[in-house]
């Protein structure tokens, strides 16, 4: 079998800039991995280069998802094939409700995965069942997407959208940033209810204190575009005490 | 529309009211000219030169189908023209040009409206009807129609404005509305080269809600002139264009605030594609001693290729010293970001554009608080959208 995502020696840069230069890492299904890492480290580039952003160039390496080569996608075929980014900075998109943005896209993935589309009464159904799960309003659902939203509202969209779409990997970049405590509780609850053998995740964050509601199976540090350190939980409360500072340099830690 | 004369004699057996102040006006107009870039309201539709391209068939434009719409849901009265003739009415209307105000001298297309105006709406309410009035305009030949729209103290209306017709329209809008008389004008042109002049008044507490929506035909050219004339009047004008092929689209507004306490909130979303261009000219007047007025004015435009224009002149002319006045103008291309959110869930780059762009119109067409109105209005830029990104679907007209 495959693993979910496997990445090996992946160079990637905007223009004359690498920013990742030789990262390697590989996530089985059901298994939840931390990626800690400074500033400037190039954590969020690992999250728009693995879901398709344009604008990247991929300079050497690798990058499969569940066999597929992850580079010869658009983004929205990575989505289809199960690969999910909630976003660090969630885009307001005045006009479309956040319903209507919802259904489009599970009718577009049901699609592209070969299924028909949901009718609308199946649907309202789901986005219902849903949202209540991670306790939004059904208002939430009628308002423009992501338009006057809370930082942990829109975030909590995040994970309904996670939700709805079912991906087999889920890519949460610093998905603790901008909440307080209470909204990090739900929204850590939120995807702790998505654990399951068969789907995958990547947390990115700066902080430890995410990993105290979502427990990682494994852990890595990046520091420079690549992972200079990997073990297990124990490594992130390692950090929390030493800080970031023996890695700035970039030279890899074997552990 | 380019030999008036030619024109006017093949209609003079059959138009009313003073054919001696016609001629005058046709006189008057035929020394004027057409509106040319050196006239200053007609600097960015040089229409002289636009009505030549067009009617030597340079201009083309794309998506010429026409969408009919049904509002029945909304128990309408209609009233019908097709060039310039009335072909259907609901009794509450009559065309007695004989009435009709000399135009002002200076005003070219306000004279040719004059001399050759052969028809038009004239409502004069003073009870509320049961249901909205749309006026329907079709037929491929040049026409002149003068409509005039009189709400009584405290009359409600919504008026709609279908134009469908394929040719040159010269078309006048004149409203006035009495005190606490509320009109919501929906106007519509999906083809053809009109161009539309909107003149209102508005007594104390009148309120006035008027939706453009752009969506075809080569030359649009979209001018409202409003008097906010006692205290309480307030005008709500919104805009929605949507730009492809080689058309011109052209919104333009005046606002004069002429009494304190009065309010105008105006704003104006073109998606320009193709070749098209789109011109967005708004002047919010304040006159001295108009104490506490409210005036906003927002223009934005989404460039959806790089053949496409925009020009955006917004001005405020402020003699009072207690108000509240803002303009503001964004003219960008479609956010690279939110798209790459919208197909990051899977949304195929056309699906997402038209999702972006749909979004961008809705916040106009969100205005429109009627939601059977609002719906038919909803398809209707679904259909142009999807045309606008390729698919040339004939549109089945179930809408």
């Amino acid at each position: 079998m495959s693993a979910l995502l496997e990445i090996n020696n992946l160079q990637a840069g905007i223009g004359e800039k690498t920013i990742l230069k030789g990262l390697s890492l590989t996530i089985q299904p059901g298994e939840v991995h931390a990626i800690m890492g400074p500033n400037g480290s190039g954590k969020s580039t690992l999250s728009y280069v693995l879901s398709g952003k344009q604008g990247y160039d991929i300079t050497g390496g690798s990058m499969h998802f569940d066999g597929q080569d992850l580079s010869a996608m658009q983004a929205e075929e990575r989505a289809i094939a199960g690969l999910f980014l909630a976003f660090q900075y969630p885009l307001e998109i005045p006009g479309v409700t956040n319903m209507t943005f919802l259904k489009t896209a599970l009718n577009a993935v049901r699609r592209g995965r070969g299924e028909g589309d949901l009718d609308a009464a199946s649907f309202l159904r789901l986005a219902r069942e849903k949202s209540r799960a991670l306790g939004m309003d059904d208002d939430m659902l009628r308002r423009q997407l992501n338009v006057g939203f809370s930082g942990g509202e829109k975030k909590r969209n995040e994970i309904l959208q996670m939700a709805i779409l079912e991906p087999k990997l889920a890519i949460l970049d610093e998905t603790d940033s901008g909440l307080d405590i209470d909204a990090l509780k739900t929204v850590a609850e939120g995807v702790n209810a998505q654990r399951s053998p068969e789907r995958g995740m990547l947390v990115i964050t700066h902080y430890q204190r995410l990993l105290d509601f979502i427990k990682p199976d494994f852990v890595h540090v990046m520091a420079n575009g690549q992972v200079v350190k990997s073990g297990g939980p124990e490594l992130a409360l390692e950090l929390e005490k030493s800080g970031y500072a023996d890695f700035r340099q970039g030279e890899p830690v074997h552990a | 529309m380019l030999n008036a004369l030619a024109h006017f004699e093949q209609l003079k057996p059959n138009l009313s009211g003073d054919i001696g102040a016609r001629e005058h006006a046709l006189q008057q107009a035929e020394r004027l000219g057409l509106p040319t870039r050196r006239s200053e309201p007609w600097h960015y539709t040089d229409l002289a030169r636009l009505l030549k391209k067009s009617q030597s068939g340079q201009a083309k434009a794309e998506n010429s189908w026409l969408l009919t719409h049904d509002f029945s849901a909304s128990k309408p009265l209609y009233v019908s023209f097709a060039d310039a003739l009335l072909t259907r009415d609901t009794g509450a209307i009559s065309s007695d040009f004989a009435a009709i105000e000399p135009a002002n001298e200076a005003d070219v297309m306000g004279l040719y409206n004059q001399a050759l105006a052969q028809s038009g709406l004239t409502l004069d309410l003073t009870e509320n009807l049961e249901g909205p009035v749309i006026v329907e305009t079709s037929g491929g030949q040049s026409q002149h129609l003068k409509h005039r729209i009189k709400l009584a103290a405290g009359v409600q209306l919504t008026l709609i404005d279908d134009h469908a017709a394929t040719g040159y329209s010269n078309i006048s809008w004149d409203i006035e509305l009495d005190e606490n008389a509320s009109l919501t004008f929906l106007q519509m042109q999906q083809a053809g080269q009109q161009v539309a002049m909107c003149e209102a008044r508005l007594a104390a507490d009148a309120s006035f809600t008027k939706i453009t929506l752009l969506s075809g035909g080569d030359i649009a050219r979209h001018a409202t002139h409003i008097s906010l004339q006692r205290a309480g009047a307030q005008a709500q004008l919104h805009s929605a264009v949507l730009g492809s092929g080689d058309s011109h689209s052209d919104v333009t507004y005046v606002i004069d605030h002429q009494s304190c306490d009065t309010q105008s909130h105006t704003s104006s979303h073109q998606a320009l594609g193709d070749r098209a261009r789109g011109v967005f000219q708004g002047k919010v007047i304040v006159q001295r001693d108009a104490q506490r007025v409210d005036a906003q004015m927002q223009a934005r435009a989404m460039m959806l290729s790089e053949g496409a224009e925009m020009d955006a002149k917004p001005e405020l002319e402020i003699y009072a010293d207690d108000v509240i006045c803002a303009h503001g103008t964004a003219i960008g291309e479609i956010d690279a970001d939110a798209l790459f959110f919208l197909r990051s869930r899977g949304l195929d780059e056309v699906t997402a554009r038209q999702l972006l762009i749909g979004g961008f119109i809705e916040q106009v067409l969100g205005h429109c608080e009627d939601p059977a109105i609002a719906d038919v209005l909803r398809h209707h830029i679904e259909h142009k959208i999807s045309a606008l990104m390729g698919g040339k679907t004939e549109p089945s007209n179930d809408l």
